[in-house]
């Protein structure tokens, strides 16, 4: 059940990724929705289920994805283990820490991305690139991240849900 | 003995009276509120199917625009309508719904009414993937319709099309018409790109080069044609110049 749960979720959130991405852009940037879903993940759960929904949002995003099928897949599994994995070295994950790992791995995930998709840019369109899409990308999606990890860590304060992290300390 | 009573009868009819009308107000009332939510249930409703009947009418304008071109153009294509959009800001790319199902193959070109939209770079099943032509993995054969020069269109990480290798003594000039040159097997020759915004040429350059305006507006696409077969340019030359030999000297 929750498997199936956690399925329909990867689905819904690459189908939203390609349809809703528009609306969701500000000044052209585009989030990535995967990617914020995949770190929240992380941050609620542990580094398996962050490395296995990663794993898989990334595959279902690669299928409508120009690039060939495992950079997302590897990317985001990737950002699901590490974002899971921080919790076990930070004593308490708040928002402000969901802003900066979030933003750190979405600067990673941008930078290799980025290198994959135009492996022959140098010089100020490079330079473009990072300062005018990959900076405002991740800042966005730490924000993003932080704003969705309140909210879910909310709702799971308002419904007794224990952190599973904070359970285990 | 019955005036005594006639008083009292009086009053209570009157209460009575008042008491039911004031029933019968409030009965009628709760009707009309109930037939009211109704009503505005039903407004919502229509206004829906309205709004749905409205934008129907516009794909339906936009697919037989399509279907007009389709049937004037040199070329088979296949309509398609777009189902979703690019998935990272690292691609400029659309998802179409046809695949490999309706025979849709890599490397086909895409384009609308108006002019080139991309090439398709992968195939699904029942959907694909088309690189739009502001993306920079993206490069056709076009030329400058008026002075015939060539080059090779291609798009920016910024989202913007540039044209480079134009010869260095071409006439190209700003507001000059873009066409495809047709050397490539996935355009036919003189479909539209757009046209020359800007001409630029350093002093340590070989070629010139130029902003392209596309006649297409990439965000607002809804239905695409799929080019699955042309006659090409060169074929084309080839089959005027043998026409006009005789019988003997065209025989293979």
């Amino acid at each position: 059940m929750i498997i199936a749960g956690y399925l329909i979720l990867c689905i819904g959130t690459v189908v939203a990724q390609a349809t809703l991405s528009t609306m969701l852009s500000v000044n052209d940037i585009y989030p990535d929705l995967c990617l914020v879903l995949v770190c929240i993940i992380g941050f609620l759960t542990n580094e398996y289920k962050g490395l296995m929904i990663g794993l898989t949002m990334g595959l279902f995003q690669d299928l409508l994805a120009p690039g060939g099928i495992g950079l997302n897949m590897i990317l985001k599994g990737l950002a699901g283990f590490l974002a899971g994995a921080t919790t076990h070295t930070i004593s308490a994950v708040t928002p402000s820490v969901v802003v900066l790992i979030t933003l750190a791995l979405s600067l990673g995930c941008g930078l290799a991305s980025l290198i994959v998709a135009y492996p022959a840019l140098i010089g100020p369109e490079a330079f473009h690139a990072i300062v005018g899409t990959l900076l405002p990308q991740s800042l966005y999606h730490s924000v993003l991240a932080a704003g969705i990890f309140w909210i879910a860590r909310k709702t799971r304060k308002a419904f007794g849900m224990v952190h599973s992290r904070q359970g285990h300390r | 003995m019955a005036m005594i009573l006639e008083g009292p009868l009086y009053v209570m009819a009157s209460i009575q009276d008042s008491v039911g009308n004031t029933w019968d107000h409030y009965g009628a009332l709760q009707e009309v509120w109930v037939e009211n939510q109704m009503l505005k249930q039903e407004i919502q409703r229509l206004q829906g199917a309205q709004n749905q009947l409205r934008e129907d009418a516009i794909l339906a304008t936009e697919f037989q625009k399509l279907s007009m071109y389709q049937a004037t153009a040199p070329m088979t294509t296949m309509p398609a309508r777009i189902i979703g959009r690019n998935v990272s800001n690292w691609y400029q790319a659309i998802v179409i719904d046809k695949g490999a199902n309706d025979n849709i193959h890599a490397e086909m070109g895409v384009v609308t009414n108006a002019g080139v939209v991309g090439r398709i770079v992968r195939v699904n099943q029942t959907t694909s993937i088309v690189l739009l032509l502001s993306d920079p993995n993206v490069a056709i054969t076009g030329m400058i319709q008026t002075s015939r020069d060539e080059g090779i269109i291609q798009g920016t990480p910024q989202g913007s099309i540039r044209m480079k290798y134009l010869p260095p003594l071409s006439p190209v000039q700003v507001g000059d018409v873009v066409v495809t040159s047709g050397l490539t097997d996935d355009f036919p020759r003189g479909l539209y790109i757009g046209h020359i915004q800007q001409v630029t040429k350093a002093a340590t350059d070989l070629f010139q080069s130029g902003e392209v305006t596309p006649i297409v507006d990439f965000s607002k696409l809804e239905g695409v044609l799929v080019i699955t077969a042309f006659q090409p340019a060169i074929a084309d030359e080839s089959l005027s110049s043998s026409a006009s030999l005789p019988a003997s000297e065209a025989a293979p």
